[in-house]
């Protein structure tokens, strides 16, 4: 799934590690997601929205839409 | 048994600190076997005890595996998932094809324990090619 996952963690200064500590994920997660080799779980995506202070559909593109 | 080179997570370390421990058992009953150690059971009963306790620490292992999935987060659980089925499909797909030539082509028996070796060999060479839990 297309997102600005990468774009917006390295606009903060985080490595992949502090963004999965701070998701409760693993590194390879946030790689997973940022090369769009894994789609989050709802539950993952709203954290992530949380996170960034920002809406989902901004962060992730909807595929459907 | 699964690669876990570029990974450090508490479930990971579980995993291997399992792995080990089972492994270590594993070994070491059949190290005895080899050297003759229960070369004078007779009774049924205590040869069957020695199959269940040699099999015992494999069980163990596969449950490893299975917590490892359990305690991961979603990507590493649906990716080694989808590993794990994969290999288990194609373990299964060469044993019954050897199975079937056992029964009608006079193919070499192979006992039912090479299940096991034989899923991770499966694993190893599926797991490099599956890298999405897409």
């Amino acid at each position: 799934m297309k997102n600005r996952l990468k774009l917006l963690r390295v606009e903060r200064g985080w490595t992949q590690e502090q963004l999965g500590q701070a998701l409760g994920v693993s590194r390879q997660a946030v790689n997973a997601l940022e090369t769009e080799k894994h789609d989050p779980s709802l539950d993952l995506a709203y954290r992530i929205a949380v996170l960034f202070a920002r809406p989902v559909e901004d962060i992730f593109d909807n595929p459907h839409a | 048994m699964l690669d876990l080179g570029k990974s450090n997570s508490s479930a990971h370390r579980r995993y291997v600190v399992r792995t080990l421990a089972f492994m270590s058992g594993y070994v070491a009953i059949n190290v005895a076997a080899i050297f003759g150690a229960f070369d004078d059971i007779g009774s049924p009963v205590a040869a069957w005890l020695l199959a269940l306790a040699v099999s015992a620490p494999v069980v163990g292992q596969i449950w490893a595996t299975l917590a490892l999935m359990n305690e991961s987060d979603e990507f590493v659980r649906a990716l080694t998932a989808k590993q794990f089925i994969l290999a288990a499909g194609a373990a299964m797909a060469i044993a019954s094809v050897w199975g079937f030539g056992e029964s009608y082509a006079g193919a070499y028996h192979i006992p039912a324990w090479i299940i096991y070796p034989l899923f991770w060999a499966c694993f190893g060479v599926i797991a490099p090619f599956v890298r999405s839990s897409r």
